[in-house]
């Protein structure tokens, strides 16, 4: 099954997906598309670290082309995060700019059909209705495309609001 | 406490006023006896403050109201970054200990912890 979970800055996503993986038996993975950029960067990842930590995740650090991602075996997954995936696919290190929707959402694909159970953590990047250059507003509708077939495809779909969960389309057992 | 969430505009005072509160009662400042703190999100970027200090004054408060600031792109600079961050952090803890947590949507509030 797929999970889907959006939300803002600081909302408590991260936290939640690990608890959620924490009820499934046998490995996990922590699949983390963000690439360490800088002090700041580093600093997100060792807090993500450190929160993970003793909770049973093998990290795999994998910054594109999730469609040739192979797992060793059925697993439940946690992808962090499609804002980060999708920046990768779209902004090549050499100033090229390419379409990511279909390379993000068949990647997505490939991880979930290995998986007893994926979770993947997004953000609402539109919601603050600034006007960008035309690279950054293809980046906004490129991460809306993708979400909408994400909370489509996936069994359901959450949104994180200050530390609780709102169950936007299916059923959270437990919760 | 009942803590009130939502966009910028969405509704959120006049949310509150609905609940009895006038006015008069409203307040910005978290030491005040008043007992809505209105607008937790411009405090913080206004006021660099030790989030524990902040917190233990806002939970003595009836009704915490604060905009909904972490969607949208991430922005360039990091002070707007941390800013973002730290009032998404605060608004979990702050949900933690509220007895109810009602979010603004286009003036509707929709209750998404306890009752109010």
């Amino acid at each position: 099954m797929m999970i889907l979970i959006t939300g803002g800055s600081g909302c408590g996503k991260s936290f939640f997906a690990e608890q959620l993986c924490m009820k499934q038996p046998g490995q996990k993975y922590y699949l983390a598309a963000m690439q360490p950029y800088g002090e700041e960067g580093e600093a997100r990842i060792r807090r993500h670290r450190a929160m993970r930590e003793g909770k049973g995740f093998e990290t795999v650090e994998r910054y594109t082309d999730y469609a040739s991602l192979k797992l060793p075996a059925r697993c439940t997954a946690l992808l962090e995060c499609i804002a980060n995936l999708t920046a990768n696919e779209m902004f090549g290190p050499d100033g090229s700019v390419t379409d990511p929707v279909e390379r993000v959402l068949n990647g997505v694909s490939a991880v979930s059909k290995q998986c007893e159970m994926l979770i993947v953590i997004t953000n609402d990047v539109g919601g603050d209705g600034v006007r960008y250059e035309a690279s950054t507003d293809a980046y906004i509708h490129a991460i809306g495309q993708i979400n909408a077939v994400l909370a489509e495809r996936a069994d359901t779909v959450i949104e994180m609001v200050a530390g609780i969960p709102l169950i936007l389309k299916g059923q959270l057992k437990g919760f | 406490m009942i803590l009130v969430l939502g966009g910028v505009g969405a509704g959120k005072k006049a949310y509150v006023n609905s609940l009895g509160y006038e006015d008069a009662d409203f307040t910005s400042d978290p030491n005040d006896r008043k007992p809505v703190f209105a607008g937790l999100d411009a405090y913080i970027r206004e006021n660099p403050t030790d989030p524990e200090e902040l917190l233990r004054a806002l939970v003595k408060k009836d009704v915490v109201i604060c905009a909904e600031v972490g969607s949208g792109v991430i922005p360039l600079e990091r002070a707007d970054r941390v800013y973002r961050e730290t009032v998404g952090r605060l608004c979990v803890r702050l949900a933690k200990e509220a007895t109810a947590v009602v979010r603004l949507v286009a003036g509707i509030p929709v209750v998404i912890k306890g009752n109010v």
